[in-house]
């Protein structure tokens, strides 16, 4: 697929560690559009929008943040940690807005399997669709959060 | 048809190419400024080659504006006045400024493209801020996430600073980061040595800086430095201190009460530092050294909920809890707190129920 050269500015500045270390698309080959695309369907196959996705996310972070950093039942089998830490990111898409770094980590009791994510990454469902690229520390696979959120 | 076809697709791309070539020619002399002379303070003149940023050029004079954000227009710290020569105000510095800053002249410098002749204020204390270079001599775990940097001073071989403040610290670029980013970090070290500064830094996931302190940053290597910054710091009163910070935040604090120590102070205080879990707790032996040496000193270390097998037999739960348990006089009390926003929300909250009166609250937002 050909890429404008917005997009193709958007990928390299997504692959660019000058926002976080390491960047945001991993070591994942795709463009950033085959990557949004990809999780779009995945996305529409489990029934499910980004927009419900990043709704739940931002309640769990809201109803934990409370919590000053201990963790929280969120759910029957669920619970939820929000670590803050000290500075604010911009989003990649560069529009106006920061993200703090703020952290929140929701833990299954019976399995003890975890997803987390940033107060970026929620912002970048609920706005781009982007889960992240693959190998990319805090991506997230769209179909294990509807999983463990919904 | 095919011979047509491929005329006019050499005549777009030759149109084309002659237009990037007019663009790069105009922007080698329309982009060319020359040299610009900034007025500091009416006091002094500095002259530089136009057309990078205010921040980074005022950087490379030796004059450090704090930012925590290395001029991406992120964190808004790098305000200063500017009189004359900058235009108007960027939608970029817009959600940074309030109406009163706006009246006044104030600007973010990372924002501000140095094109002409500038007239701007900076605050004097700002001016004595200095560039030092440093060895870094011990790396210590402290936590699973949290390491404390020693600092030995080099050139200068010493810093005068207040115990509450901070510096903040070069990341050059390295392989997880193209470009050099400053961060800041309280000063965690005794005072009474001004040739070492100590950081207490927690990692953060995907952090610019914190990821090259924790994975790239070896004992010996350099390590540049800039200070000191900022306003956190002990009163001169006598009130009693409660001091809140948990991770961290320990260490203005930490800073604060090594200064008490060695000048003889006999405020009445007590430290609340709260972890999740005991393996987060660190420097217990030195605050309980602090208790010994400081005449009317308490610590008070508070575990939300000690972990399956850890043994614990101080206070449990938050540490807002912690607090009111165990501030009883908070009318008189003044507070000092650093840490998350959260804990800080909190904790406010908590002591203005206790009677501690805003203007005797101050904190270090780790925002």
């Amino acid at each position: 697929m050909k890429q404008g050269p917005e997009v193709q500015q958007l990928d390299v500045s997504l692959r660019a560690s000058t926002l976080v270390a390491g960047g945001f698309m991993g070591d994942d080959p795709r463009s950033v559009t085959e990557v949004i695309d990809t999780d779009a369907g995945e996305l529409s196959r489990l029934g499910v929008t980004d927009k419900q996705l990043a709704a739940r996310m931002k309640e769990i972070t809201q109803k934990a943040a409370g919590a000053q950093g201990t963790w929280i039942e969120i759910g029957p089998d669920c619970e939820a940690q929000v670590d803050e830490t000290r500075g604010a990111t911009p989003c990649p898409w560069r529009h106006r807005g920061r993200y703090f770094k703020r952290v929140t980590t929701v833990r299954r009791k019976d399995s003890g399997r975890t997803v987390r994510w940033s107060d970026l990454n929620t912002h970048m469902i609920d706005a781009h669709g982007f889960f992240e690229g693959k190998g990319s520390m805090f991506r997230i696979e769209p179909a294990e959060l509807v999983k463990m959120l919904l | 048809m095919i011979g047509e076809t491929v005329i006019s697709v050499l005549i777009v791309s030759s149109i084309g190419a002659a237009l990037a070539a007019v663009l790069v020619v105009s922007e080698h002399f329309i982009a060319n400024y020359g040299e610009c002379k900034i007025s500091i303070n009416e006091e002094r003149d500095l002259t530089v080659t136009g057309g990078g940023n205010l921040l980074s050029l005022l950087t490379t004079e030796k004059i450090f504006i704090p930012s925590a954000c290395g001029g991406r227009g992120t964190c808004g710290l790098c305000k200063l006045k500017v009189l004359d020569g900058a235009g108007t105000i960027l939608p970029t510095e817009e959600p940074y400024l309030s109406k009163e800053e706006r009246a006044a002249n104030v600007r973010l410098s990372c924002q501000i493209k140095v094109k002409n002749d500038l007239r701007i204020q900076i605050p004097k204390e700002l001016l004595s801020i200095r560039e030092y270079v440093t060895r870094c001599t011990k790396i210590e775990d402290l936590t699973h996430d949290i390491k404390l940097f020693r600092l030995q001073l080099v050139e200068p071989a010493t810093m005068d600073y207040i115990p509450g403040q901070y510096v903040q610290l070069l990341t050059p670029a390295y392989d997880k980061s193209p470009l050099e980013v400053y961060r800041a970090y309280s000063i965690a070290s005794d005072p009474a040595d001004k040739g070492i500064i100590d950081l207490i830094i927690r990692l953060v996931p995907n952090g610019i800086c914190t990821t090259y302190c924790f994975n790239y940053l070896k004992e010996g290597d350099e390590v540049k430095i800039n200070g000191p910054y900022g306003e956190f710091r002990l009163s001169t009163t006598d009130a009693p201190v409660v001091f809140i910070a948990g991770g961290s935040g320990m260490a203005p604090i930490k800073c604060i009460l090594h200064d008490m120590k060695n000048t003889g102070n006999r405020r009445e205080g007590v430290y609340f530092f709260g972890a999740n879990v005991v393996q987060e707790m660190f420097h217990l032996d030195l605050m309980r050294q602090f208790e010994a040496e400081l005449p009317s000193f308490r610590f008070v270390p508070v575990v939300a909920k000690p972990a399956e097998g850890e043994t614990w037999d101080g206070q449990t739960g938050l540490v807002t809890q912690a607090v009111q348990r165990g501030v009883k006089n908070g009318a008189l009390c003044e507070a000092y707190l650093c840490g998350s926003p959260g804990m800080i929300d909190a904790s406010i909250k908590v002591l203005q129920d206790l009677g501690v009166t805003n203007d005797r609250i101050f904190y270090d937002k780790f925002a």
